[in-house]
């Protein structure tokens, strides 16, 4: 009988333990997404050096193999894209191209990198560096990501990414240390938009060929 | 010491010797301690450059597809990507990167300068002024700078924006921007850096087979698609450092077995032979030993060199036991008879090397400390130890042919042969003026066509900056060299528009002279009038932009940016290339790209402490002034060794006479290269020098004939030049340029001095 208040006390602490794994695995499930998608996405970034928000527009699309590409449309054409181990850049109002390993590139890498965990669920990719912080609330869920605290890179961002019922839509908050924030509203697109653009001739475009 | 004594001692010693040299050895095959390591300030720069040179130690490495066209552009990109993680591991590689994409540490530097952007925004304020300070560009370029901002170097233009808000300190690094423009074709161009000095050859070898290996290792998960190649000075030396190590193998060997086989032709006496390699061994080791210790070190090509001495240093006890088997007497009464003779050989021998060791080329003073040793040694061994060795051994020599008859014939046609030679002689010093001397030191370099190509190939890929030649800027102290070098600059600016030049790289705005710092923070503040601080607010909040943090610009500060301050930073790695080592003072260099030199030479015309330094013009210099000393010391040679031969002669006929045939046979060379257009180095000179002070020995022996018997004395001779042409044959099987032109002027030389002796030394005066 003297075992059962340290058993207690023990099942205590340790069920919401299993409540928060088991929210996260369910959250990360929603993440989760395999084979080619494109989503029609909304920045909005609020930088320390402007007085109002940035807004941009235009789609980003994936595939089974890894690969990424965000298209901007709006205010001007620009890829950024991440196939295997390199990143493209190309911003055709200011001739500017860049192709490099993924290895080499900065912390501009960084956000379409993280963008590429998150859209395809590779969750081991960005649980190995963030502390994980799941929540669901009626129709309402959330992932709060938080950079660990022995990370060595300290200009890794907070991120927040959260949905609701449609699972086709998705907001996610990237905050970075100096306080600069982006927010991306996106939106699985319909097939039919879906077939305006393709990553095989993005990426081509990217990289100059 | 009885003869038993002295052979128990050798045997004794010998071991010891070989094993005290075996611990003190260090073998050199830095090419550059041989060649170009003189006490002349400029060669001691080009050494500089060619040891520790940023440009000679990189590597520039091409991954292809190995199969054109089946490859994209993106798995390409992604090995690129591996493979630079792969190399960067590895323990003599300092930094590799992406041939199109500034190193990280560059970039960042960059932002360090942002403080200072109102010091250092143009090498010509003045005239930069009108468009960096144009009011009606600000909205502009305040749209340009949010814009920046966006981009995803938005947080390396954010840092710098804070301090620069008109991003003038960038403005001096456009050049840099533009040396990386990325093209289709080189995704897979590489940049490496290394750690080894560049002719540290055995170290690049060792990456070299480590570069390989990372980038075999990765291919082979690759399905074998891609291929690499390399280029730069490192994989140069390194291909050197083979063919010299084969050189030297081949040479020794194919030397070592010659000088046995004519000794066993002449001989036929396994005993003899094995007595006489023992003291050509210890003869091979004293001078090792020596030269070691007197060096620090001893260089594999003056072993190669000191293996075809035993074919001299053979010559002492050889002339011995021919006139031991001629005249059936001990080797010990004919040390003794010989002696003189022996001694004053050995002596002018030891001169010519001397000489040779003065004509300034590194590499020969160690040859010539070798050879002062090792013949010293033979003719001390052939002196106390030979007859101890030989006691036993009964000796007998093969006749050679036609060696009786080709005295005999000069003796009774002397007259009419002696016109003749005269008569050539003339003609041959009328020839003289034909003599076509080596201006390109090139022709001395290995034959590397194919390697020449590839580099060629693999340089194709990235940009034009050669390591070879640049503008060299000197001067007492930092101030003053930084200060000419934005001279040279602006110089190479104007060049670089009229298209004399490609490209180059500066030191501006890495480093720039407090004088022009000051122009720039007095340009930049009397532009910062109260109308132009207004329109940038405007233009600024325009853009929406925060006026709080980027309207406001300050006045260029007192503090100006001082080039120790800068050299604490990572640029001295960035410009650790242009920052030469001087004995006094200061030495900077400016890179240059695809230019013409003499367009170049002149447009540099008038700037004080500024020249165009060429690593070819600089070797072709030395090798002039090697040329002309070794002309010198071959005319000082010749001098002293007649000095010794009047000495011991106390005639200045018998003088004349003995050092006639090596004389004649140099003149008759010098005029059939003179005909036959060959060209001239001071390699050429050097052989012929040798071939002098060899050739001078069979004119003492000739002369002093000291057993009484021409036939004899000539046929002694005759083995040694056999032994000689055998030993400095070999070094005509070497791919290294250097070792078949000396066998064939020391070949010529004691072929024809050898047959020349009977004919110019007559009867009469012989003893």
């Amino acid at each position: 009988m003297k075992k059962y208040p340290a058993l207690l006390l023990w099942l205590g602490m340790s069920t919401p333990v299993f409540a928060d794994d088991a929210t996260l695995t369910e959250v990360l499930a929603r993440l989760r997404q395999s084979g080619q998608a494109s989503f029609q996405y909304q920045e909005t970034r609020r930088l320390e050096l402007a007085t109002s928000p940035w807004q941009a527009r235009g789609v980003m699309l994936t595939d089974a193999a890894g690969s990424l590409v965000k298209l901007q449309l709006q205010p001007s054409r620009i890829i950024m894209a991440i196939s295997g181990d390199s990143l493209y850049y190309w911003d055709a109002a200011q001739n500017q191209r860049h192709s490099l390993p993924i290895s080499y590139a900065d912390e501009a890498a960084e956000q379409i990198l993280i963008f590429r965990s998150i859209l395809q669920g590779r969750t081991q990719e960005f649980q190995a560096r963030y502390d994980l912080a799941a929540d669901i609330q009626d129709q309402h869920w959330s992932l709060h990501m938080q950079p660990k605290p022995d990370q060595a890179d300290e200009n890794a961002p907070s991120i927040d990414i959260s949905g609701d019922a449609d699972p086709d839509k998705r907001r996610i908050f990237i905050r970075q240390p100096d306080g600069e924030t982006t927010e991306y509203r996106i939106e699985k697109t319909t097939d039919q938009q879906a077939t305006a653009y393709t990553i095989p001739q993005l990426l081509q475009e990217a990289g100059g060929e | 010491m009885c003869f038993v004594w002295r052979k128990r001692w050798f045997l004794l010693l010998l071991p010891i010797l070989l094993a005290v040299t075996l611990w003190q050895i260090r073998v050199e095959s830095d090419l550059n301690a041989f060649f170009t390591n003189t006490d002349d300030a400029d060669s001691k720069l080009l050494s500089g450059l060619l040891q520790s040179g940023e440009l000679s130690r990189r590597y520039l490495l091409v991954v292809e597809a190995a199969v054109p066209d089946r490859t994209d552009l993106s798995s390409l990109a992604s090995f690129s990507g591996k493979l630079i993680q792969q190399l960067g591991k590895l323990p003599d590689v300092e930094q590799v990167w992406p041939a199109h994409q500034p190193p990280r540490d560059w970039l960042n530097a960059v932002q360090l300068y942002a403080p200072y952007h109102a010091r250092l925004f143009s090498l010509n304020p003045a005239q930069d002024a009108e468009t960096l300070f144009a009011v009606d560009t600000l909205p502009r370029r305040a749209e340009g700078l949010k814009q920046a901002l966006l981009s995803p170097q938005g947080g390396f233009i954010k840092a710098i924006a804070k301090q620069d808000p008109l991003l003038l300190s960038l403005n001096g690094f456009k050049g840099l921007q533009s040396q990386f423009q990325q093209t289709h074709d080189d995704a897979g161009a590489l940049i490496l850096q290394s750690r080894p000095a560049a002719l540290d050859s055995a170290a690049h070898g060792r990456l070299q087979a480590a570069i390989r290996a990372s980038f075999d290792s990765l291919n082979q998960t690759s399905g074998q698609a891609f291929q690499l190649s390399m280029a730069g000075v490192p994989v140069f030396s390194t291909a050197a450092r083979n063919e010299i190590s084969r050189d030297v193998t081949l040479v020794s060997t194919i030397s070592s077995i010659s000088v046995v086989l004519v000794f066993l032709l002449l001989f036929r006496s396994f005993a003899a032979l094995h007595w006489i390699m023992l003291l050509q061994a210890a003869a091979f080791v004293v001078g090792t030993l020596a030269t070691t210790l007197i060096f620090q070190q001893v260089h594999s090509l003056t072993l190669a060199l000191g293996a075809s001495l035993i074919g001299i240093c053979v010559d002492y006890p050889l002339h011995v036991m021919v006139h031991s088997a001629k005249h059936h007497s001990s080797p010990l009464a004919n040390v003794r008879l010989l002696g003189p003779s022996l001694f004053l050989g050995g002596l002018t021998t030891v001169i010519g090397y001397a000489a040779m060791g003065f004509t300034g080329f590194p590499g020969f003073e160690q040859i010539a400390v070798f050879a002062l040793f090792s013949i010293s040694a033979s003719l001390a061994l052939t002196r106390w130890v030979l007859p101890a060795l030989l006691e036993k051994t009964t000796l007998r020599v093969v006749d050679l042919p036609g060696i009786a008859c080709w005295v005999n014939f000069c003796d009774r046609r002397r007259k009419p042969l002696l016109s003749l030679i005269a008569i050539a002689g003339l003609l041959a010093l009328l020839s003289l003026p034909q003599l076509h001397w080596m201006n390109d030191m090139q022709n001395l370099a290995m034959n590397m066509d194919a390697l020449k190509q590839q580099d060629r190939t693999v340089r194709a890929h990235f940009s034009s900056i050669e390591p070879g030649r640049f503008v060299l800027i000197q001067a007492d102290n930092f101030e003053t060299a930084l200060q000419r070098a934005e001279a040279a600059e602006r110089r190479l600016q104007t060049l670089k528009q009229s298209g004399v030049i490609s490209e180059y790289h500066g030191l501006f705005p890495w480093l720039s002279s407090q004088v022009l710092q000051a122009e720039n923070a007095r340009v930049y503040d009397a532009a910062l009038t109260q109308s132009f601080q207004l329109a940038w607010h405007s233009a600024v909040a325009q853009a929406g932009l925060s006026t709080d943090k980027l309207g406001h610009l300050q006045p260029a500060g007192a503090q100006a940016l001082l080039p120790e301050a800068v050299l604490e930073t990572p640029v001295r790695h960035i410009l650790s290339g242009q920052l030469l080592r001087e004995q006094q003072g200061v030495a900077l260099s400016i890179w240059l790209g695809d230019h013409d030199p003499d367009r170049l030479t002149a447009g540099l015309q008038g700037l004080k402490g500024t020249r165009y330094f060429s690593q070819k013009e600089q070797l072709n210099q030395l090798a002039g002034q090697y040329r002309d000393r070794a002309l010198r010391m071959l005319a000082i040679g010749i001098a002293i060794m007649g000095v010794l031969i009047w000495l011991q002669q106390r005639s200045f006929s018998k003088m004349l006479l003995t050092l006639l045939p090596s004389l004649s046979a140099v003149l008759f060379i010098f005029a059939a290269w003179a005909l036959i257009g060959e060209e001239l180095s001071f390699l050429h000179v050097i052989g012929l020098l040798l071939s002098i002070s060899l050739c001078v020995d069979y004119g003492i022996f000739f002369m002093e004939n000291r057993g009484r018997n021409s036939g004899v004395t000539y046929h002694a001779i005759a083995a040694s030049t056999l032994t000689t042409l055998a030993s400095f044959g070999a070094l005509s099987l070497g791919k290294t340029p250097t070792l078949p032109i000396l066998a064939m002027s020391v070949s010529l030389g004691v072929t024809l001095g050898f047959l020349l002796c009977p004919l110019l030394i007559p009867k009469s005066a012989r003893a």
